[in-house]
């Protein structure tokens, strides 16, 4: 029931666990008190004081611990098929349990591309096959990703994707937009866009500004990503399929999506923890480790996505996962690729980007990494993105408090490329239950 | 010779030189001290070439991934005027051709033992990465659109001697107008940035994209000489010291326009429209005032971005930054060698 259309970690679990004395946060039911949740066969059996401790294969001791639904990524980059050498599923879903993550939702920038129902299929069949925890595809839009033609989205649809992007291009056309806003508006799945108008990043690898200005780069401008934004806010009234803007880089696609919500539209958006906490600075140096699309910006612009985190205009959190093998990242800048991995670091960046400024609590962190990308993706059908009795075991525990060093050679996925290295974070997920099963556990190295 | 105790020439206590941008005044000006004291030859100066022997016995490469015969040149008889052997690697024979990667290549040929190199790439920072992996100097001859420090330097030196400021390399109250394509240009990055380091104004004048606002972000941070930017040239040829000629890169830009029409990609729509604008026409040259100068890093597009008639006309001082690029690459080659020397005496 709750494993999707074959949402991965098929084999049903017969051990228990019980989880004792964390204070549970269940944003979706607004649980958040102390207590103990039990887990037998890969499914939650109760919550509450004082569950006794008699037949459990398993005592967690959550004491000062956060204990929260299992960690949703709902845009990550796995790369298989077709780029293996940067990071497979398995390696992937290493990476996603050990940052605490129990399910994860894979971009179809793969080679082929995720735009066919047996690629649908593959990526499910290896999930179950070789991931560490649950695997959901989202499917292309287009044919092969090129904005040409309309992938057969009915079909993808019966076949389990979660959602549709052309994720790393953006669906360029007005026409074909407003093609693919009606296609998957009848599935009543959402379309994540790439903001991305590429004749105005035409060579292009950072932000244009200051800094591009002294390294010699072409820049790349907020507008290119403010008018696709724009666009679609326009082509989607009056269709109204969900639409959602992945990894919102600019104060003013924040203010787009503000008034967007605020009339009424369906508009969903993700922040992700590179542009909650690094500007175009990072380039400096030619530091391929901070090349990412959409780029790093400006200060305000860090403070704008912050302030869309607290005031609800941002409701979902996502890594932008992007592996990249060291010799691809030690190209000249302008020939390395783009993105940066960020399961393994994620949970400590957003608490420092999030809580430690006071712009959200905790619960409403969890919410932004649980429920929130649950109903985004339509896992929430299944019980993901909460702990509710009969839903699925998928548990996080964290330690908020946890103190550690971020180092890429301790890193369970295949890529090590991230700006954040040496970065002192505080909180991590301890513990990660995926379908009733320790998937992960912090021992405490790293 | 102001050799230090240390072993330093002029205090100068940097291995490479990989752009101006970030160096300090007193560096910048040390360099130009030095190559100012090295007399010029050819038309200009001396007929016979200054020799000295800083690095006899040393060998000095060149490592040219994109096209130049003037730099080159330059670096080359530079190095052999101090006494090096140099050994070139151009583009069409190196094996970044093949694959090889820059960093490779420039591992290779210090492992095959050379005391200095001098690279230019097309990749923006490429000198930059070859320098953080190899323990010998590395010169950087040009990356990208990035920079161009020598050329930056020798434009200095020029401006500085036609305005009787090379005895202290204070250029405040100058006034260098900067025309062209300064998006592209890796001279531009790198002159302005010294010039405002010595405290002198510019104005960067072009084309809508070929100068955009955030080129006032160029000037030396802290100053003292700021950059303003705008897209008119006649107004501010009036208050020139010097004006600074761009090439029009069409390889930067693809196809170049042709004569009235334009063609797709190119970023001004018409050689004309640009020349109606910007070109240093003889009628413009004209409304320079007395003791302004016109420079160009060469090489020119005659009839385009500047007149033949002004290139050799008396206020060009093109030939004398030609003759100036070989003493400042004289002193960088020095500088650069005396001071990796300094921390590794007995390397």
């Amino acid at each position: 029931m709750f494993t999707a259309a074959g949402g991965a970690i098929s084999s049903p679990c017969m051990g228990s666990i019980l989880i004792v004395n964390g204070r549970v946060i269940d944003p979706a039911s607004g649980h958040d008190a102390v207590a103990d949740v039990a887990i037998e066969g890969g499914v939650v059996r109760a919550i509450g004081a004082g569950l006794s401790r008699g037949p459990a294969d398993r005592v967690i001791d959550a004491g000062g611990m956060l204990v929260a639904p299992g960690l949703i990524d709902p845009h990550v980059h796995l790369r298989e098929p077709g780029h293996e050498h940067k990071e497979t599923i398995a390696t992937g879903t290493a990476a996603a349990v050990a940052g605490g993550f129990t399910s994860v939702c894979c971009m179809p920038n793969t080679s082929p591309a995720i735009d066919t129902p047996e690629m649908v299929r593959f990526v499910y069949d290896r999930g179950e096959r070789t991931g560490r925890c649950r695997v959901f595809p989202v499917a292309a839009a287009t044919r092969g990703r090129l904005g040409e033609e309309l992938a057969e989205i009915g079909l993808l649809d019966s076949a389990g994707a979660v959602a549709y992007s052309d994720d790393g291009d953006c669906v360029a056309t007005a026409g074909m937009m407003r093609r693919v806003l009606m296609a998957v508006a009848a599935t009543g799945k959402a379309f994540m866009q790439h903001c991305q108008d590429s004749t105005l990043t035409r060579g292009a690898s950072m932000h244009a500004g200051a800094v591009s200005a002294r390294l010699g780069l072409a820049g790349w401008p907020r507008v290119a990503e403010e008018v696709v934004i724009e666009r679609d806010v326009m082509l989607n009234r009056g269709v109204g399929c969900r639409y959602h803007v992945q990894h919102l880089s600019s104060g003013g696609s924040v203010e787009i999506v503000r008034r967007a919500r605020a009339g009424g539209q369906l508009v969903t958006a993700e922040a992700s923890p590179h542009h909650l906490l690094l500007t175009d600075e990072a380039c400096e140096g030619y530091d391929t480790s901070a090349k990412v699309n959409p780029p790093l910006r400006e200060r305000a612009d860090v403070e704008a996505i912050r302030a869309g985190v607290a005031d609800g205009t941002i409701t979902v959190l996502a890594t932008d996962h992007a592996p990249h093998s060291a010799d691809e990242k030690n190209l000249p800048f302008e020939e390395s690729p783009m993105g940066m991995v960020g399961l393994e670091t994620a949970l400590g960046l957003y608490r420092e980007a999030l809580v430690e400024t006071g712009a959200i609590d905790w619960p409403r962190l969890i919410a932004l990494m649980t429920i929130e990308p649950a109903r985004l993706c339509g896992l929430d059908r299944c019980g993901m993105g909460m702990i509710g009795v009969d839903g699925p075991g998928d548990v996080t525990v964290i330690d908020p408090e946890a103190s550690w060093t971020v180092d890429p050679g301790t890193f369970a996925g295949r890529s090590r490329n991230t700006p954040f290295s040496g970065r002192r974070l505080t909180g991590r997920a301890v513990a990660t239950i995926v379908g009733g099963r320790v998937a992960w556990e912090y021992t405490g190295r790293g | 010779m102001s050799s230090s105790p240390h072993g330093t020439i002029g205090g100068w206590s940097h291995h490479h030189l990989l752009g101006l941008q970030g160096l300090d005044a007193a560096s910048i000006r040390a360099v130009l001290a030095h190559a100012s004291r090295i007399p010029a030859c050819g038309p200009s100066g001396a007929s016979e070439a200054p020799r000295r022997d800083d690095l006899r016995g040393r060998t000095v490469a060149t490592l040219f991934f994109e096209d130049s015969t003037r730099t080159r040149t330059s670096f080359t008889l530079a190095a052999q005027r101090l006494g090096a052997e140099t050994v070139d690697l151009s583009g069409g024979v190196t094996s970044v051709n093949k694959g090889e990667t820059i960093v490779d290549t420039a591992l290779t040929v210090e492992a095959m033992g050379v005391d200095a190199m001098v690279i230019r790439a097309r990749q923006s920072g490429a000198a930059a990465m070859a320098a953080r992996r190899v323990s010998c100097p590395v010169i950087n001859a040009g990356d990208g659109c990035h920079e161009h420090p020598t050329q930056g330097l020798l434009d200095i030196l020029t401006i500085a001697e036609a305005h009787g400021r090379a005895e202290t390399f204070d250029l405040s109250g100058l006034t260098i107008v900067v025309v062209g394509d300064v998006t592209s240009s890796r001279v531009a990055r790198s002159g302005i940035a010294g010039l405002t380091a010595l405290g002198a104004s510019v104005v960067a004048v072009g084309p809508p994209g070929m100068v955009v606002p955030a080129h006032t972000h160029l000037a030396a941070p802290g100053g003292p000489g700021q950059v303003s930017v705008r897209h008119d040239l006649d107004p501010v040829l009036a208050q020139a010291d010097a004006v600074m000629m761009l090439r029009i890169q069409f390889e930067r830009h693809g196809d170049a326009p042709s004569a009235a029409g334009a063609r797709r990609g190119a970023v001004i729509p018409s050689i004309r429209e640009y020349r109606h604008g910007y070109a240093m026409t003889a009628q413009r040259a004209d409304t320079l005032r007395p003791g302004a100068v016109v420079l160009h890093p060469g090489p020119m597009n005659r009839g385009l971005e500047i007149d033949g008639e002004v290139a050799d006309g008396s206020r060009s001082v093109v030939l004398r930054q030609v003759s100036n690029g070989v003493r400042v690459r004289m002193a960088v080659l020095a500088m650069c060698h005396a001071a990796a020397r300094s921390s590794r005496p007995f390397a």
